[in-house]
């Protein structure tokens, strides 16, 4: 109910995400690993240009939300995941800010990985700004590759790094 | 080796080049096959300290350029004399051993600070006398490095002497790539916070809009830069003109990522990553107009692309499981992979010899600086050990 609620409050983009909501078949070209085309997250919210970051807080406190985790070399948000960036929203309701903080694993090159972690903080930032977040209250930092959460050199660990952590401030 | 001979050798490499650009399998030669025979015996120093170092470092520039092999019964002989007096100063002749003709006769100098600087200029000129191709021992090379601690830029020769540590940020350093004057480098750095654009010697960012700047690149003429921006809410491609700061969106791929950009030799046509395909390939835009063509079809990820001067692009594929380098031309797309080891290669950037790139190699995720000759089967290692070397970036 909060969600649909705060969807509501964000008249110019709630019609998309409440149609997908409902199950209405997406018709995207790109069919996302979880066999949606980004269920959540809209891409037409990243029409919405990005903070100038004069004066922006430049850290958080990351240990209020657990992050959220992405397959290899995939930028949509996986639904089982939803759930924490509704806390998140919830949490940002009219107060602070977050910087959402992209990574990828170490596998491709670090360019690209940037632009990959970029993405996944913007498939963040989509989906909180559809659940009623203010686009001002959101930076965006991808750090690619050059940040990992575990060091180690395996499946397991790559699927710990590619992932969106949440710095509250 | 008489005229004859020289040109023959010299239409072997055509052909070798020309089977690059049209024959879907390229014979790479073995590593010391089709070599000049050269004698450096009459290469003959003063006895000072500085004067050795220059035959010794000569030396070594010949060996690595690929062009040469050291013999006794040479076809060509490098006869020189090395004097430090105020100055360094080598006089240098090459003659073709069979018909006496002298393809090189001149005199080099030099401060005694900058010895391996006037071997590497030697070296350069003695490749073109004999190869009409440029050298590539002058070069200057940019890499991250890791064993401060952080991840700073250095720089070094292209033999991998030199090495200087440029920045002492202890922040995060991405992506270096040399402006065309050969003397600043482009970065990407979190010094600020958020990843940003910023070029040596200059304090302020050059590019820090909300979210990613980077990739930087600018074009050879010095009057654009291409880089990745997400400022509109997604990473695009974008170019700037440098004199008014004016900006051009490029892409416009809501549901993809663009990376990596650069530019062909004559700045009409920009190389680049796109996965708008749903896989990260390789793509050619002509600025003039038109819509971008894919270059790479075969590989999972293609990335990391380079223009050299040559015509030719060479960027990073993963086949097979292991990241390979690729020489590709991008008017037929006909593309070959240089093969080497099993070693993971990736970054390639070309030395000025067209021939050479330099590339991060890893195993066992330990990385270090290689070149990489795309004409032989050979690989020689310039940076290693003291933590991890990666993405190299040769000085045009």
């Amino acid at each position: 109910m909060r969600r649909v609620s705060a969807v509501m409050g964000f008249m110019g983009f709630a019609l998309a995400g409440v149609l997908l909501m409902s199950g209405c078949q997406s018709t995207g070209v790109n069919e996302g690993v979880y066999g949606s085309d980004n269920l959540y997250g809209d891409p037409l919210i990243a029409d919405i240009p990005l903070n100038n970051l004069d004066g922006l807080p430049t850290n958080g406190d990351r240990t209020l939300f657990a992050p959220v985790m992405f397959a290899y070399d995939s930028a949509a948000l996986n639904p089982a995941q939803a759930a924490i960036c509704e806390a998140v929203a919830s949490h940002l309701m009219g107060r602070g800010g977050v910087i959402l903080e992209g990574h990828a694993d170490e596998r491709g090159s670090r360019d690209y990985n940037l632009t990959l972690g970029e993405q996944r903080a913007l498939a963040v930032r989509a989906y909180l700004i559809e659940l009623g977040v203010s686009p001002s209250q959101i930076q965006t930092r991808s750090y690619g590759e050059e940040k990992p959460a575990n060091g180690n050199h395996d499946e397991s660990a790559w699927s710990e790094n590619r992932r969106v952590e949440f710095a509250i401030y | 080796m008489n005229r004859a001979e020289r040109r023959l050798f010299l239409s072997g490499v055509m052909a070798c080049g020309a089977g690059v650009a049209y024959g879907q399998r390229v014979e790479v030669r073995k590593s010391g096959a089709g070599r000049i025979g050269i004698s450096l015996d009459r290469l003959i120093s003063d006895g000072s300290v500085e004067g050795q170092e220059f035959i010794r470092v000569l030396r070594a520039d010949l060996l690595r350029s690929g062009w040469f092999e050291e013999q006794s019964a040479a076809r060509l002989v490098v006869v020189g004399r090395v004097q430090n007096a105020d100055v360094l100063r080598a006089e240098i002749q090459a003659i073709q051993v069979a018909d006496k003709k002298r393809v090189l006769s001149r005199a080099f100098s030099g401060t005694k600070a900058a010895t391996r600087a006037l071997a590497h200029r030697v070296s350069d000129a003695l490749v073109l006398a004999v190869s009409g191709k440029p050298g590539m021992a002058s070069a200057r090379l940019a890499m991250v490095g890791n064993r401060s601690g952080h991840k700073e830029l250095y720089v070094c020769d292209a033999d991998g002497a030199n090495l200087r540590q440029v920045t002492q940020e202890r922040s995060i350093v991405v992506a270096p790539a040399w402006m065309p004057d050969g003397k600043n480098i482009l970065y990407t750095s979190y010094k600020q916070g958020y990843p940003n654009i910023y070029r040596t010697g200059q304090r302020e960012a050059v590019s820090r809009f909300g979210g990613l700047n980077a990739s930087a690149a600018v074009s050879p003429d010095g009057r654009r830069m291409a880089m990745i921006l997400s400022k509109d809410g997604n990473p695009e491609l974008y170019i700037r003109e440098v004199s008014s700061g004016s900006l051009q969106r490029v892409s416009s791929t809501r549901r993809a990522n663009e990376a990596s950009p650069c530019w062909s030799p004559d700045g009409s046509q920009l190389a680049y990553v796109s996965d708008s395909s749903g896989r990260p390939h390789i793509y050619v835009l002509a600025l003039k107009g038109g819509s971008p063509k894919r270059l790479s079809r075969t590989g999972s990820e293609n990335v990391a692309p380079d223009w050299g001067v040559n015509g030719q692009l060479t960027y990073c594929s993963r086949q097979g499981g292991r990241y390979r380098i690729v020489v590709a031309d991008p008017r037929s797309s006909v593309s070959r992979v240089v093969p080497v080891d099993g070693a993971d290669y990736e970054d390639p950037s070309w030395m000025p010899d067209g021939r050479h790139v330099v590339v991060s190699r890893s195993v066992n995720y330990r990385s270090s600086i290689y070149l990489l000759d795309t004409q032989e089967e050979r690989s020689i290692a310039l940076k290693e050990g003291t933590g991890d070397w990666f993405s190299p970036a040769c000085s045009r």
